[in-house]
């Protein structure tokens, strides 16, 4: 289960993030924050390599003892950090990959509203009924 | 976006995304020049007016429609041409009681895709444009019509709904001309 899903714009500013109700806002933040810098490590050090097709779902990027903090990014810089509960076992690797393409599907409907400007933050009510759908459907 | 799409190979058929992207592109940067809804409102209507015009004309060589004999004619054939060129199949409906006013009736628009309206642009009629291509269209068969939309899916109705009424059957050939 979610307890966090966060979409970084590009100049890593935070166009929108959700936290699950019941949990330290602040902290998850941070979190998603410092998944930022595994993720810059993560795009950096495959692009030295060149030739190869990245995938753009990163994986488990670090867990601490209460959550676990996966990454995704897309081919325009848009990263999606979602943070779940380190005691959940039943989340598995093909779920997580799942949640993200929602996600960033999710994520292009918003971006194809023609008032939307993107790098500003998302206000949109069918993302956000999209993101509590996904959050609540695993 | 990653829509499998039914193309056929006709280099003049366009995209229904980059259509609905265009016009939407289109409806932002009216709002931007202008500021007021209401003046946005109005141009989208009048380029509606301007397409319908000629629209008609393709219409008629296309789908070779026979002569209309009363307003539940010229309702089949909105009714087609909406099927035509926007690929829904909008339903007639609510007609009024005198026989002049009718509503036709779309589940989908595929004009207002992944379109929300923000907060501040409420009145704005998205798909004003239809209005004025319906208007334009009947005004070029001698028929004045008045045409707006009742409900609109992008501002919470269930379905997008356009009243038409008849106003009056034009003897002069030559349209009114736009100011």
């Amino acid at each position: 289960m979610a307890v966090c899903v966060s979409v970084i714009g590009k100049e890593n500013s935070p166009l929108y993030v959700w936290v699950g109700s019941g949990r330290e806002e602040l902290h998850l933040h941070y979190l998603a924050h410092t998944g930022l810098d595994v993720i810059q490590e993560k795009i950096t050090s495959v692009t030295k390599t060149p030739g190869d097709t990245r995938d753009l779902y990163l994986g488990l990027l670090y867990a601490t003892e209460e959550y676990k903090v996966f990454g995704y990014t897309t081919n325009t810089r848009i990263k999606f950090v979602i943070i779940t509960d380190a005691a959940n076992t039943t989340l598995r690797d093909n779920e997580i990959r799942m949640m993200f393409r929602r996600l960033h599907s999710l994520y292009t409907n918003v971006v194809c509203n023609p008032f939307y400007i993107p790098g500003h933050q998302i206000s949109s009510r069918e993302f956000d009924k999209g993101v509590a759908a996904l959050v609540a459907g695993n | 976006m990653s829509r499998q799409s039914m193309r056929a190979n006709d280099p003049k058929k366009v995209s229904g995304e980059l259509f609905t992207l265009t016009y939407g592109s289109l409806v932002a940067q009216l709002l931007k020049d202008y500021e007021n809804v209401d003046d946005v409102n109005r141009q989208l209507e009048r380029m509606g007016y301007n397409i319908g015009m000629r629209l008609i004309e393709d219409f008629l060589a296309r789908a070779n429609p026979g002569r209309c004999y009363d307003l539940r004619d010229t309702a089949d054939k909105i009714q087609q041409a909406f099927k035509l060129y926007l690929g829904v199949s909008p339903s007639i409906g609510s007609w009024s009681p005198g026989g002049d006013e009718f509503s036709v009736v779309m589940e989908t628009n595929p004009m207002a895709e992944f379109v929300e309206l923000p907060e501040h642009c409420l009145g704005l009629r998205y798909s004003n444009i239809l209005s004025g291509v319906i208007r334009g269209a009947c005004e070029m068969v001698q028929l004045e019509v008045m045409a707006w939309f009742i409900a609109d899916q992008l501002k919470g109705d269930n379905m997008t709904e356009i009243r038409v009424k008849f106003v009056k059957r034009l003897e002069d050939a030559i349209p009114a001309g736009e100011d």
